[in-house]
């Protein structure tokens, strides 16, 4: 039973029935086989799954149910008023109806648990033994199938051991929105399989975890270890701002799988397959000493020797100093990071956005997002309608796509959605399109259609913006503007698990912990406070796009000094970074040029890097599976984590700042999460007076691309390049293919068609891929942001909104 | 006996035993006097089909029913080119470790296939902790005339089952064919890597 | 008892299967007074008629059509079950061959009753003549003004589509028949809620089969007395009796509902000569088979009920002494076998367990812990299965062991061709030299 089904009981009659001669209150519409959960009573079941519709097919739940004239599914049949159920506890009608239906299971089950995978922790092993015979009666030839054959890359269908329970094909269907499962034939040779596309479902691995048999196995996990031989840890996903609950199962120091964990208020019981199959890149490919330049070379160096190093060149650069963090990290990183850049450093020279981001996204976020408490999953699964702006819930946060998804099916939840064109998530959801061109966000939501604004009154409404509107200028205004007009609260949702942890915990310039702003002195005194220290800097340092300016000025003026023999002071000395890819900017080149020409580099980070490459002391650092910590999903809800490997030899980034500061002969700073969280819970939010929002006005219109040119449109698919999904093959596998989408009458004035390769380019670079003839905007090319044969910001060093040229390839070889 | 001062007659019982039998085994300088018991629990074997194949199939079971955790297996799917037991699945990694094995023998029972059982080997002794820890190799049973070394395809035409019912009786021609190519081809590497190499 | 001929007076007029042919015998004159009455007035009437569902379960038809919620702004559909295939029953297709017209004006009727705008027969996918006659009598119709927009004056439209299945049995389930018709997969829908609440595109649906609709525009023609007057007060009416297997003239004999077997074995000049009844079925495979004892029996709903068996479809199975109870068993598990849909655990495995079974007595290896046994794996069906396709499958063998338990006893050694050589069972034998070239 659900926590959200709890709370509705006290609106909702109760109805009362006994269960086994013990009475029972629950909510009208409760079944039978959950009502018998709440008094200790289980029976036993295959097709049943709280969260999916009941079907009644697998029988196994049989109970006999007064006035009845024949045993009933439990997991069908609703509890009225003074229904009296006797399960298998008390009425042998019902043991000897559920001892029949699991002779019956297992007349044709071929009985190889030694080799399968489930084996362990298999529903259909357990209950064999508490409903089974202990021999056999069936002696007719037994069902077989070839074994296993590939449903997908990464999920293995054996059919001998299936029981049809169609918990699997009803997932795909119900939840996910893709069934690319079903049964096919029928009776005795009744199977689950695929048509002509194989069953590449983002959410996919959940039919593995959900089957209660060893039918779904994954090829990830084949025969890789045993449950009683793993160590189970609840973690949270690392992948995204979902923040899903996880358990981590591992042995021998090695993550061998990882499942969805039961949390009703966030992922419900499910899971994405970055989420469930992307952990190997936690012992590929590490960093595990730390490195020091010498000589213009990286050599590997004791920590003592390191530490004294970096100590030595940060006495020098103190407050000439900028730190740089991605937003991978957890919130007591975060929160470590921010306070070793104010106190030990002292400097306000922070941000953790490593992103195409803009000054208005900031303001934005210091007035709405930093330390507030925003809209819940719960509130999100309420909505009556729900308008989606630069942000593709299935591809950038897939449990907030579920959830839609969930509210679409259950109770029609309209989904409008601001974008170029409307993607296949958007279509699973039922959406609705407000075709829009990159950098034309703003002009849309300050005139949407009158019944999408009404809509939006209603209330309940939300609107849900992706990190990338702060790539179209005044989008975040006009939202916050929308926000206000309608009434439709709004929330921000951002890609990646550490962003909104690393805002709350102020690793960005001008703001403090807990969204406080730093220009504000009763805020800058809480803070001092807690931090045992005199005075903060007053006014708000540098972000990215500033450290990076002053980086190229800092060059210029020493380049200038040095031609006229003059001392030059160097704005920034000392740049440290911590888990940052270049390649995650806007503009990769400029921010590789601010690392080279930075007279230190420290970088933190858990495996060799382009950023690594050119620091001059490298820290390795823990991964999540080496600490704990703590993640703050997109609602601002802390999703603490465990440490998977105990007995690991990693620091954390929080611990590697606090030897630094001890270095530095500065006060001790706190070192463990425990007395990390301590601090943060001990400054709690902010409560005082916020900035004003941004009020950036929408651009002009821009123009359209003519058959040359169009407007870049690009964000990233849930499965792509993205490092931390490196070693993992079979999830690779069911990556969506890289296309560029451009609409029939860009495609015809280039005269291709669907298929044919197409080049789009700029002054960096280019990117060719097959043409997708899509129902969008003429003069507008999609591409995927980080996928393979297509990486935007490394071929073309631009974002979304940006004019690219458009051609055939074939044009070019011609030309050249 | 009784003029003797004390001091002397405690060597008359020396003198007097010097000429009885001895009782001394000179082990492991001679080989054990006593061969053990046939049920005795000696060290473990992984026992084979009778074409070579293994029999084990890398459950664990063996490892969970173990009260001393002194097995460690992880099992491997058997593919086209690489198979070591009939069927999808085998052990790819079995480990014993032997400082801790009791020789309960509760491993054998929990073993499906009667691959795991124990021979009257006794003497598992030596002087680092890391050698008393078997590997896969050191456990497996030695092949006799009718088997070939795996990897190797089943016996054509016949299933899973049809070896668990005794129905392969020993490598056939294909499958020596089969592992002699293998072996060939192993050595061609070999030469070609050391001449790579030097 | 004398026969009552209805819906079957006119099947040898050369033209009965048109819009004229019918007009001509007094048809599509009930429309016209139905469509001058009120809706409810129309249901009220086929309730006191107490026309009972022919599909084989026998539920009041006019109170099945009284659950649909009237006036709830949702479109309503009618769905005309003629996916005729249980073995044995040969009623609807012939109904639909030769008297099409009065199904098509019965629709027309339950249409106006319910409040419906588009009506749907679903035919069996094996047999083509139906499905084209049907085809052919609706576009007659439609030439006609009986279908389509403002029927006759009264302001309804309906639309009437004929569709057919792939052949599965299970598709004469009526919330299988939906999934069908609906182009999803053919299995039976989890019940609350009721198709008669959510059925055909989650609106509320009626489905009769063909002999009930079909049987309305007389029951309006001739009024409630003139129905009640023939059958008993349970079981009112007539009904289209097919009667099959080793009788003289085996075929169609309509007479009202409480004739006994053995009336109706005369009309159809008794059993084959020199041979004596051995077993017969009431209606259909799916019912407990009954003895000589009960050819008195009135073939009502209640009374063979009380006998032990079930009326179903009404059609008649009669076999003689040269049957093989074992065959007939497994023949018919067979058939159940080869049509579980697969959705539930007992049907999907239990046929398939009980077939294989009945199969090793066929050849005369049967085990003789099977012949126990396999009453306890019926029983693991019976009630148990998810729709009735399951029961029906449960229910041939237990009363067939307690009448002639000897022959599956002999069958654990003796395969049955040797005991019952199929050629003296069949209808018309083979010629022996045939039989003899044919094995060689």
């Amino acid at each position: 039973m659900t926590a959200q089904a709890e709370g509705e009981a006290a609106d909702t009659d109760l109805v009362h029935a006994f269960i086994d001669g013990q009475p029972v209150s629950v909510p009208k519409g409760t079944l039978i086989i959950r009502a018998a959960e709440q008094v200790g009573v289980e029976i036993p079941r295959f097709c049943d799954h709280p969260l999916l519709d009941p079907v009644a097919a697998c029988r196994q739940c049989l109970v006999e149910v007064e006035g009845m004239p024949k045993p009933q599914p439990a997991c069908a049949l609703y509890v009225s008023e003074d229904m009296k159920v006797k399960t298998q506890d008390t009425s042998t009608e019902a043991e000897v109806a559920q001892k029949g239906v699991m002779e019956f299971l297992l007349a044709n089950h071929p009985l190889d648990c030694p080799v399968c995978d489930k084996g362990g922790e298999c529903p259909l092993q357990n209950q064999a033994m508490t409903a089974g015979r202990t021999t056999s009666r069936y002696t007719l030839p037994k069902r077989t199938f070839p074994k296993p054959i590939n449903v997908s890359a990464q999920v293995l269908l054996d059919r001998e051991r299936c029981v049809n329970c169609q918990r699997c094909t009803r997932f795909a269907d119900e939840i996910a929105g893709d069934p690319l499962i079903d049964l096919m034939e029928r009776g005795a040779e009744q199977q689950i399989g695929i048509g002509e596309e194989p069953f590449d479902s983002y959410f996919s691995g959940n039919t593995i975890q959900i089957c209660p048999v060893g039918a779904l196995t994954s090829a990830d996990y084949r025969f890789k270890a045993r449950p009683f031989d793993l160590v189970s840890v609840p973690t949270t996903c690392e992948h995204c701002a979902s923040g899903c609950a996880t358990r981590t199962d591992w042995r021998h120091e090695s993550v061998e799988r990882r499942y969805a964990w039961e949390d009703p208020a966030v992922n419900e019981d499910w899971n994405c397959d970055k989420g469930r199959f992307a952990f190997k890149y936690l012992s590929e490919n590490r960093l595990t000493t730390p490195l020091v330049r010498e000589d213009g070379q990286l050599r590997k160096a004791s920590w003592p020797e390191a530490l004294r190093i970096v100590a030595a060149r940060l006495a020098q650069a103190g407050s000439r100093s900028a730190v740089v963090t991605g937003g991978r990290l957890s919130l007591e990183d975060a929160y470590a990071y921010g306070r070793f850049a104010r106190t030990d450093l002292g400097t306000d020279n922070i941000d953790f956005r490593t992103r195409p981001t803009s000054q208005e996204e900031q303001d934005f976020l210091a007035s709405r997002v930093a330390g507030t408490a925003g809209p819940t999953y719960a509130d999100l699964e309420a909505a009556p309608t729900v308008l989606l702006v630069g942000f593709e819930p299935e591809e950038e946060s897939p449990i907030v796509y579920l959830r839609l998804r969930k509210a679409v099916r259950k109770h029609g939840m309209r989904v409008f959605s601001i974008a170029p064109f409307a993607s296949e998530g958007l279509e699973k959801l039922s959406g609705e399109l407000l075709a829009t061109v990159p950098g034309s966000e703003a002009a849309t939501l300050r005139s949407l259609p009158d019944d999408v604004a009404k809509e939006l009154r209603a209330d309940g409404a939300m609107i849900l913006v992706g990190e990338r509107l702060a790539q179209s200028q005044g989008g975040l205004s006009a939202a916050v503007a929308l926000s206000e007009q309608t009434g439709a609260s709004l929330a921000w949702i951002p890609r990646r698990a550490g962003e909104r942890g690393s805002l709350d915990a102020g690793a960005i310039s001008g703001l403090l912990p807990g969204g406080r702003p730093i220009t504000d002195a009763a805020a800058r005194q809480e803070v001092a406070k807690v931090w045992g220290i005199e005075a903060l800097p007053e006014t708000p340092g540098l972000n990215l796009a500033g450290i990076i300016a002053a980086i190229a000025a800092d060059e210029a003026g020493a380049a200038a000094a040095e031609d006229s023999e003059e001392e030059y002071e160097r704005s920034i000395e000392a740049l440290i970074l911590a888990g940052v890819d270049v390649s995650d900017v806007a503009e990769p080149a400029a921010l590789q040029r601010a690392i080279d020409d930075a007279p230190f580099v420290v970088a933190l980070d858990i495996r060799p890097t382009e950023v690594t490459a050119a620091a001059d002391v490298v820290f390795p650092v823990a991964t999540v599976a080496e600490k704990s910590g703590t993640f703050v999903d997109w609602e601002g809800r802390r999703r603490p984590f465990a440490i998977t490997f105990p007995e690991t030899q990693m620091f954390s980034d929080a611990t590697v700042l606090s030897l630094i500061a001890d270095n530095l002969d500065h006060d001790p700073a706190p070192r463990n999460v425990p007395a990390l969280r301590a601090e943060i819970e001990a400054l709690g939010a902010w409560a005082g007076e916020r900035p004003d929002v941004p009020q950036v006005p929408a651009p002009p219109a821009s123009p359209a691309g003519d058959n040359q040119t169009a407007v870049l449109a690009t964000w990233r698919l849930l499965l792509d390049l993205g490092v931390t999904q490196e070693g993992a093959p079979y999830l690779a596998a069911t990556r969506r293919p890289s296309v560029a989408r451009i609409s029939a009458a860009t495609a015809a004035g280039l005269g291709i068609g669907e298929g044919d390769p197409v080049r789009v380019g700029s002054q960096t670079g280019s990117i060719t891929l097959p043409v997708a003839v899509t129902e969008m905007p003429d003069g507008i090319v999609w591409v995927p942001t980080n996928s393979p044969d297509s990486r935007v910001t490394e071929s073309l060093g631009v974002g979304a909104g940006a004019t690219v040229s458009l051609s055939r390839p074939t044009d070019l070889t011609e030309g050249a | 006996m009784a003029d003797l001062p004390p001091a002397l007659s405690g060597f008359w019982v020396t003198f007097r035993t010097m000429f009885q039998k001895v009782v001394t085994e000179q082990y492991p300088e001679q080989a054990a006097k006593y061969p053990p018991k046939p049920r005795f629990h000696g060290r473990h074997q992984l026992n084979r089909h009778p074409d070579g194949l293994e029999k084990c199939v890398g459950c664990e079971l063996c490892a969970w029913a173990c009260p001393a955790d002194a097995i460690y297996v992880q099992g491997a799917a058997n593919v086209e080119g690489d198979r070591h037991s009939p069927g999808e699945r085998y052990g790819r990694v079995y480990q014993i470790n032997y400082l801790r094995c009791i020789f309960c023998a509760m491993c054998i029972e929990a073993c499906p296939t009667r691959a795991l059982t124990m021979t009257h080997e006794f003497d598992l002794a030596d002087h680092s902790r890391e050698v008393l820890i078997y590997e896969k190799d050191q456990l497996l049973a030695p092949l006799t005339e009718n088997m070939v070394a795996p990897p190797h395809a089943m016996v054509a035409g016949t299933t899973e089952k049809d070896y668990y019912e005794g129905k392969v009786t020993g490598a056939t021609t294909e499958q020596r064919e089969e592992v002699a190519h293998r072996e060939e081809a192993e050595e061609a590497d070999e030469v070609v890597d050391a001449e790579a190499s030097s | 008892m004398a026969l009552t001929p209805v819906i079957t007076a006119h099947w040898d007029e050369p033209d009965c299967f048109t819009v004229d042919g019918y007009k001509k015998v007094g048809g599509y004159r009930a429309i016209k007074k139905a469509l001058k009455m009120d809706p409810d007035d129309v249901i009220n009437i086929i309730k006191d008629s107490g026309l009972r569902g022919r599909g084989g379960a026998g539920f009041p038809t006019g109170m099945k059509w009284s659950f649909v919620p009237q006036n709830d702004g949702h479109p309503h559909y009618l769905t005309v079950n003629g996916d005729e295939s249980e073995p044995g029953a040969c009623k609807d297709i012939p109904i639909m061959m030769a008297n099409p017209q009065a199904l098509i004006e019965g629709i027309i009727i339950t249409c106006w009753a319910i409040r419906a705008e588009h009506a749907f027969v679903y035919i069996r996918g094996e047999v083509p003549e139906p499905i084209r006659r049907m085809h052919a009598a609706v576009a007659d119709a439609e030439a006609h003004g009986f279908l389509g927009e403002n029927i006759l004056g009264s302001g309804m439209n309906l639309k009437l589509t004929v569709t057919s299945g792939a052949g599965a049995y299970i598709c004469g389930e009526e919330t299988a028949l939906l999934d069908s018709l609906e182009g999803r997969r053919g299995q039976p829908r989890l019940k609350p809620p009721f198709p008669a609440v959510a059925g055909l595109y989650s609106a509320p649906t009626v489905i009769n089969n063909v002999e009930t609709i079909t049987s309305v525009p007389y029951i309006i023609e001739n009024g409630v007395s003139w129905y009640r007057s023939m059958g008993t007060d349970k079981s009112p009416g007539f009904k289209v009796w097919a009667v099959s297997g080793h009788v003289n003239r085996p075929g169609i004999y309509e007479a009202p509902l409480g004739i006994t077997m053995g009336e109706l074995l005369d009309y159809a000049g008794g059993i084959r000569d020199g041979h004596e009844l051995k077993f017969w079925l009431p209606g259909g495979s799916s019912v407990p088979l009954l003895l000589q004892d009960h050819l008195d029996t009135p073939m009502t709903y209640e009374d063979i009920a009380a006998a032990g068996s079930m009326l179903g479809t009404g059609t008649p199975m009669l076999f003689d002494d040269t049957t093989s109870v074992v065959k007939a068993i497994t023949r018919w598990l067979e058939f159940y076998k080869h049509e579980s849909c697969g959705k539930c655990t007992p049907c999907r495995e239990g046929t398939a367990w009980i077939t294989g079974s009945l199969e090793r007595f066929q050849e005369g290896v049967g085990r003789s812990e099977d012949i126990e046994g396999l009453v306890e794996l019926s029983n693991h069906i019976l009630g148990r299965s998810f729709c009735a396709l399951g029961d029906a499958a449960a229910t041939p063998y237990e009363p067939a062991l307690k009448a002639f338990r000897s022959e599956f006893e002999a069958a654990r050694h003796q395969p049955v061709d040797e005991a019952f050589p199929p050629a003296a069972t069949m209808i018309i034998p083979p010629e022996t030299a045939n039989l003899a070239g044919a094995a060689t």
